[in-house]
Order: C-alpha cells, then sequence, then structure tokens
C-alpha cells in the first residue's frame, strides 16, 4: 500500500490509499479526486487520465511502456516530463509519499 | 410479455423506452430477435468492457456482423493481437497530428456552410452533414476526393440490416463488397506511391517481424473508411438534431461557442449515434439471477447505460452543463473508440462554423425517417428551416 498525494485541477490536494495492485487511476477514482476522465477504463486506449508526477519521484516509477509513450502524444493538456497516465501506474510501498497533479484539461 | 427486437423500427425510432423497461425489469434480458442477451445497465456495461477475456470481440462487435470481418479489424479482435494492431493505427491518429489537421478541416466546413447561403429550408444530412463529415474524413486518409458521396453512400447502407427478414440483404452485402474493393483499390494505390499517411504505413506494417494479413490490412482500412464516415456523421446529425430540438441550449452555444465541446459530450451521452455493440462470452457468467453460456452472445446496449438513472441524475433531461463523466459514447475499456479525439475536433469545428452562419434553426417534420440498423442510430434525412 502507498499513500498518494493528488493535487486536483482547482489546487485541491487529496491523500489517497493505493493498494497493491491498484492502479493510481483506479484508487484517485474510487476515492472522489477530480480531474481524471479515464474513458477507456484503464487500458492505456485514451489518454484522459493525464497526470503530471513531481520531478522529485520521476526516476523511482518504471519508466512508461511503449503503448504509453505513444498515447502521451495525445494527452489534451501541455505534455511535460513528468507526464505519465496514471491508469499505466502502480505504486507499491516505495512510493508512499508520491506526489502527482491532475491537468485542467483530459479532453 | 416484453419484448426488445433491436430490428424494429419502433427501436430505430425511440429505443428509451425499451430501454427503460430493460434496465429496469430486465436487467440481463434474452431477445429472441436478435438472438442474443441485452445488457442495459451503466455497471454491467462498463465492467463488460473493462473485461476483455470473458466478453471477447473475436467474433465480431457490430449487431449484425458483417461476413469475413471479425478477427481482422481493431474491433473485432482481442488483445494481444487487438494491442499490437491498434500501435500501429494509433500513430495516425495523434493530438499533433490533427492539430495540424484544424485549419483544413475548418476550410471544408466553411466552404460547405457557404453553400447553403441564402437557403430557407435544406436536407441537413444530405445537404450539410453526410458532404462535410465525408470530406473531413477523405482528407484525413489522403482518399482521392470526388468520390466521397459515392463511397459515403455505402458506408451507410453496408451499417444497415433489413428489418424483416432480421439479417443483412443483398444491398447491404453489396455496400460491403464495393468498399472492400474500394478499399483494395486505395491501397494498391498507396503500394505503388507510398506517402507519408496512415494508409501507406499500414500496408508495410509488420507485427513481430511478420507483415499484416492481406485480410487485415483490407477490412481494417474498410473499416476505417466504414467508421469514419458512418460514425462521424451519424454523431455530427445527432448533435445537429439536439440543437434543433433543445433551443435554450443552442442559444448558449451561439452566445458562447466556448461551450461546444461540453454540449458535444452531453450529446454523446444523450443519443449517440453508436447505440449497441456486441460481445461473445468465453466463460459461463451469473448476472442479475441468470446464466449466460460460454458462446452466447451479448449486446452492450450503450444508448441505455447512457440514460441510466444509476449512472446519470434526472437522464432524459439534454443538459449540457451536465459534464457526464463516464458516458458511453465512445464505448469503452480496449475498444475505447480511437476516433474519439478526431471526432470531438471535427464536430467542435463543424458547429463552430455552422452557428456562426445559422444561429437559428428548427426541424420541419415531427417524424423523422430513421436508419434501419440495430447497431447505429441517426435520421436518414432531417429536413430544417432557417428562421
Amino acid at each position: 500500500m502507498a499513500h498518494v498525494t493528488c493535487i486536483e485541477p482547482g489546487g485541491r490536494e487529496v491523500v489517497i490509499e493505493v493498494a497493491s495492485g491498484w492502479s493510481l487511476m483506479q484508487a484517485a477514482r474510487t476515492q472522489g479526486v477530480e480531474g481524471i476522465l479515464a474513458e477507456c477504463g484503464g487500458a492505456c486506449a485514451c489518454a484522459t487520465c493525464h497526470c503530471y508526477v513531481d520531478e522529485a519521484w520521476l526516476g523511482q516509477l518504471p519508466p512508461p511502456s511503449a503503448a504509453e509513450a505513444q498515447m502521451l502524444d495525445n494527452v489534451a493538456d501541455e505534455r511535460l516530463p513528468g507526464s505519465r497516465l496514471s491508469c499505466q501506474l502502480r505504486p507499491g510501498p516505495e512510493h508512499d509519499g508520491l506526489r502527482v497533479t491532475f491537468p485542467a484539461r483530459q479532453i | 410479455m416484453f419484448r426488445f427486437d433491436p430490428y424494429s423500427p419502433a427501436v430505430d425510432e425511440n429505443p428509451f423506452p425499451f430501454y427503460r423497461t430493460l434496465r429496469d425489469e430486465h436487467p440481463c434480458f434474452w431477445s429472441e430477435e436478435a438472438r442474443m442477451w441485452v445488457l442495459s445497465r451503466h455497471a454491467d456495461i462498463l465492467a463488460a468492457l473493462g473485461n476483455w477475456q470473458v466478453y471477447s470481440s473475436a467474433s465480431g462487435n457490430l449487431m449484425d456482423e458483417l461476413p469475413n470481418r471479425a478477427g481482422a479489424t481493431l474491433g473485432t479482435t482481442d488483445p494481444p493481437r487487438h494491442d499490437r494492431l491498434r500501435a500501429l493505427v494509433q500513430h495516425a491518429f495523434t493530438k499533433r497530428g490533427l492539430e495540424a489537421l484544424t485549419d483544413p478541416i475548418r476550410g471544408l466546413v466553411q466552404e460547405q456552410v457557404a453553400e447553403l447561403a441564402g437557403r430557407r429550408e435544406f436536407d441537413f444530412v444530405g445537404d450539410f452533414t453526410a458532404k462535410v463529415t465525408a470530406r473531413i474524413l477523405f482528407r484525413m486518409l489522403g482518399l482521392p476526393p470526388g468520390d466521397d458521396q459515392e463511397v459515403r453512400e455505402r458506408a451507410v447502407l453496408m451499417v444497415q440490416s433489413d428489418p424483416a427478414t432480421r439479417q443483412k440483404g443483398p444491398q447491404h452485402i453489396a455496400a460491403y463488397e464495393w468498399m472492400q474493393a474500394y478499399a483494395a483499390g486505395v491501397i494498391e494505390e498507396r503500394r505503388r506511391n507510398p506517402r507519408d499517411d496512415l494508409i501507406s504505413q499500414f500496408c508495410v506494417a509488420e507485427i513481430n517481424g511478420e507483415r499484416l494479413l492481406e485480410r487485415e490490412v483490407l477490412l481494417t482500412v474498410t473499416t476505417l473508411i466504414m467508421a469514419g464516415i458512418e460514425s462521424l456523421g451519424g454523431f455530427t446529425v445527432m448533435f445537429g438534431l439536439n440543437l434543433a430540438d433543445f433551443a435554450d441550449a443552442r442559444r448558449q452555444l451561439v452566445a458562447n461557442p466556448a461551450l461546444i465541446p461540453d454540449a458535444i459530450e452531453e450529446s454523446l451521452r444523450f443519443n449517440t449515434s453508436g447505440q449497441r455493440f456486441r460481445r461473445k462470452l468465453m466463460q459461463d457468467v451469473t448476472l442479475h439471477g441468470q446464466t449466460l453460456k460460454a458462446g452466447d452472445f451479448v449486446c452492450l446496449a450503450y444508448g441505455s447505460g447512457n440514460r441510466d438513472e444509476r449512472a446519470f441524475p434526472n437522464p432524459d433531461a439534454y443538459d449540457i452543463a451536465r459534464k457526464p463523466r463516464g458516458h458511453l459514447g465512445f464505448g469503452g475499456g480496449v475498444h475505447a473508440c480511437l476516433g474519439a479525439m478526431v471526432a470531438r475536433l471535427a464536430v467542435k469545428v463543424i458547429y463552430e462554423e455552422f452557428l456562426a452562419k445559422f444561429p437559428d434553426y428548427s426541424r420541419v417534420d415531427k417524424k423523422l425517417e430513421w436508419m434501419p440498423s440495430t447497431t447505429f442510430r441517426s435520421p436518414m434525412v432531417l429536413r430544417v428551416a432557417l428562421d
């Protein structure tokens, strides 16, 4: 399990618990975080669960797969170095304290 | 006894009362006429979309599948083959590519809108949306202009079914075969004269060092043309119909075009053109007290899930401020619509231009002629009067 701080487009910070095996997208949506559409439900088939991972954490997450990297071309808001699809992130205990920001636009 | 016959003209015209009964009384319903189960609640459809291992697309995804198509296209394969095919096509649908298309699309729309100048009444489908959406798709796929209306007629015909025989009629199969021949011609031309475009790349693409099967190339290109023209065209009409019927919403968009994207999302929820798709069960499933057997087909009634009060409060109200999250207008799961971004962009540009010139219009006929299709829903003709 990991605690992750999600910063919503409006600036509100929500600390969520991500159970082992869950994606950040699933956990954040279930716990009411605003700013995620996740139109494809976590299949890496859209780009509407885009988030910015805090730079301090970037190197500690597995890099994007080829499919995620390709899909990141399609995010609606600005693509930044910390851009990831939250459906592809599965934080474990080693990521406790992770901080991510959800952008204003997902479509 | 309640029946749900997706071939019935009554369902083409207004499926929503049937959907309500399905959701409330028969959430897992065996349709004798369609010979498949029907799932109508939002949560059940969403769960099925997220579970391709059980709800397989490999035996086809159209309610009435076209012969020999299943297994050869994006929508009719399961992972991992699906994911590899999708990766090949996906890169042609990038945001960057689309941004480059915005100005050309706007130019096409302006030409089409200009053709309507001076008219008091016209067919919104035949005189406007059919032309503009086909031309946009032709531009996107780099198809030779000029044939677009002939191609569009076939695309619309091939997705229809015969309501009397409850299957594809000879005219629908002929349209499908015509479209395959057309696609084959385009593929051949691209192989001779490759360009930097989707079809050229797809013709020579490889998965794990192996070329795609000829059938995959042919039917995927056929489907891209069909889906691009029919689905984009169908939704563009439905959005225009909603704005004719809900004049307050239209006036808000005229006053503030920045609201158009929100209204598009609400129309995708309210009555999108892609109403029903199907899956085939890979194992027995028990749902709402019924046992569905491996091998059974299941209809996922997106149009019903989008009106499910369990997911959307006051679902029968058209409310452009709703911002509906989780609507099924583009499906979901691994098969979530590849063209969603293109569609959002194209429809936005079409209506920015159309409403700027024609802020006030109303529909002439109370009763419309609806396309006979088990999968898609849109009117064949929509006469509008300019006020």
